[in-house]
């Protein structure tokens, strides 16, 4: 019966293994490829230089737009952690009917289409003539990064925050920023950080929104990434890719160490 | 509910206006531009919404979405579900391992993966390589911009969403169920069959779904890995906004995909639930 449970198990990794290597695959060659010496990405690439990086780093219009990206993640990520964190703990260890239709309406950005959200964000920006300006992409933005924020959150207040912590804190005298500021913040705070984190590399990625929203001083590096893929594949692409690739290794350390954390808690 | 138990919530709950931020947020860039939507695809007693239903194109863009979300679907269910019953018969290093190989791609961008199967597919790419070298063709095959990339594309990018809901259900299972199954004497494939399968349904019809609604809004993939016969539904909105300049359809089209999406999502309720059979 054990080596036929052991069969078993090798034929499921082994099983696996093409699927692993399926999901691994792309990322594995984003940085090579950007080490070409070469104009355009080949394969097997023509190793090994730097020239793309120095291309996308040297060319302004790359380096504006990457900035632009960061300072809409950031707006984002801010925008974010405030509504998200605050519906978080409004909800906690709270029970009314409609609860669940409350959670689903904050987690609706996830699966409603980004085209929607991009073309209403358009026609209500356009009225208030801020189309083009990196403020509405950072807004929209903030409203994608918001269920990111919730869940994380979400999480850290179910492990580390019993709602009898509150109830003994303001029996004790403690006022309600008291308890929030005491009780409720360092239990959050771990979640706020994930969820932060995650909320950047949302922003920082996204692209239907920054396309429909777009100025032309406010083209995101992702845009601009979208509008010369569609002409060439060149290494320059591939090295400003590798930021992003360095981006998602980061999220996953921090969703890493905050899952360790809640585990120890 | 008895009158004490609510009052004892209220001494537990937190204030409500901490929900004043995300409603603000969402009233402001959710509700209403759907308003706006609305009023656009409803002017003239729905003159937009019955042009958009006539035209050639609609019919196109959503039998493209239809056919190529299908084909996500069942084969990132397949797959996600091979990698789900994987991470939950691993031991716990393993299964570190296995989450950090699910997680990393579900945390890059789709674009940065987009453009990593455009150069991967590419005539000169490393799958033509592949396929020259091992002697399976003899020339490189066009594999960049047809449906085939769109499919790949959109299977990577949704396998996550499916591993998801297929664990939770897989996780919530007694142990003891198993057991007692093979102590009855059920052989190991019966006990996969009668026993884990049932009791998974759920959360595998929930990651069809879920993969489903999420595959139905690609925009990105089409563009960068499809032929421009592959048009999404997305892709003819940008279509309307950029190139046509017909704000009402494409608010009509947006309406479409919303009620679409809805129906979608009040059928996921209306199914059973995750956890309803196990230890939940």
């Amino acid at each position: 019966m054990a080596r036929r449970d052991a069969v078993g198990r090798l034929a499921l990794y082994g099983a696996c293994a093409p699927v692993l290597a399926f999901l691994l695959l792309p990322s594995l060659v984003i940085v090579p490829m950007a080490l070409t010496k070469g104009q355009m990405i080949q394969f097997p690439p023509i190793w090994i230089s730097v020239h793309s990086f120095t291309d996308y780093l040297g060319d302004p219009q790359w380096f504006d737009s990457t900035v632009l990206s960061f300072q809409v993640a950031a707006l984002a990520v801010a925008i974010g952690c405030v509504t998200g964190s605050a519906a978080a703990v409004a909800l906690h260890g709270r029970r009314f009917p409609g609860k669940g239709l409350v959670t689903g309406a904050i987690m609706a950005p996830i699966v409603v289409p980004l085209v929607v959200f991009a073309l209403g964000g358009y026609l209500v920006f356009a009225r208030l003539h801020m189309v083009g300006g990196w403020v509405a992409i950072g807004l929209l933005h903030g409203m994608l990064v918001t269920p990111y924020v919730f869940i994380s959150v979400q999480t850290s207040l179910q492990a580390a925050l019993n709602p009898l912590l509150v109830r003994s804190a303001r029996s004790l005298g403690a006022g309600r920023l008291s308890v929030l500021r005491h009780v409720v913040w360092p239990a959050i705070r771990p979640g706020v950080l994930a969820g932060g984190v995650l909320g950047f590399a949302v922003s920082f990625d996204e692209v239907v929104v920054a396309l429909f929203l777009q100025g032309p001083q406010t083209v995101t590096l992702p845009v601009r990434m979208f509008t010369a893929i569609q002409f060439e594949l060149t290494p320059k692409v591939a090295a400003s890719a590798s930021l992003f690739l360095a981006l998602s290794v980061l999220v996953l350390l921090a969703q890493g160490v905050a899952m360790r954390r809640r585990g120890a808690a | 509910m008895a009158a004490h138990t609510i009052r004892t919530f209220a001494v537990l709950r937190s204030p409500a206006w901490l929900l004043l931020p995300v409603g603000l947020l969402y009233g402001a860039l959710a509700l209403l531009p759907i308003g706006v939507i609305l009023r656009l695809g409803l002017t003239d007693g729905g003159a937009p919404l019955r042009s958009v239903l006539r035209s050639p194109l609609l019919l196109r863009a959503a039998e493209n979405t239809v056919v190529i979300s299908l084909l996500t679907t069942i084969f990132a269910v397949l797959l996600g579900a091979l990698l789900a019953v994987a991470v939950w018969r691993a031991g716990p290093a393993l299964r570190s391992l296995l989450w950090a190989c699910i997680l990393l791609p579900f945390w890059t961008g789709v674009l940065i993966k987009n453009f990593a199967w455009a150069s991967l597919l590419q005539d000169n790419g490393v799958v033509n390589a592949l396929l020259l070298g091992l002697g399976l063709t003899d020339h490189p095959l066009t594999l960049l911009h047809t449906r085939f990339a769109v499919i790949v594309g959109m299977v990577h990018y949704v396998l996550p969403y499916a591993v998801f809901p297929i664990f939770t259900a897989l996780r919530a299972i007694d142990p003891l169920l198993e057991r007692a199954a093979r102590s009855l004497g059920a052989a190991p494939r019966w006990v996969v069959w009668w026993v884990i399968l049932p009791l998974i349904v759920p959360g595998i019809s929930n990651a069809a779904l879920l993969v489903f609604i999420v595959s139905c809004g690609f925009f990105i993939t089409p563009v960068i890995l499809g032929a421009p016969s592959d048009m999404m539904i997305a892709n003819l909105i940008d279509y309307y906004v950029h190139d046509v300049v017909d704000f009402d359809a494409a608010g009509a089209l947006s309406l479409l995909i919303l009620a679409a999406i809805a129906g979608l999502i009040v059928a996921q309720q209306v199914l059973p639930r995750e956890g309803q059979h196990g230890a939940a």
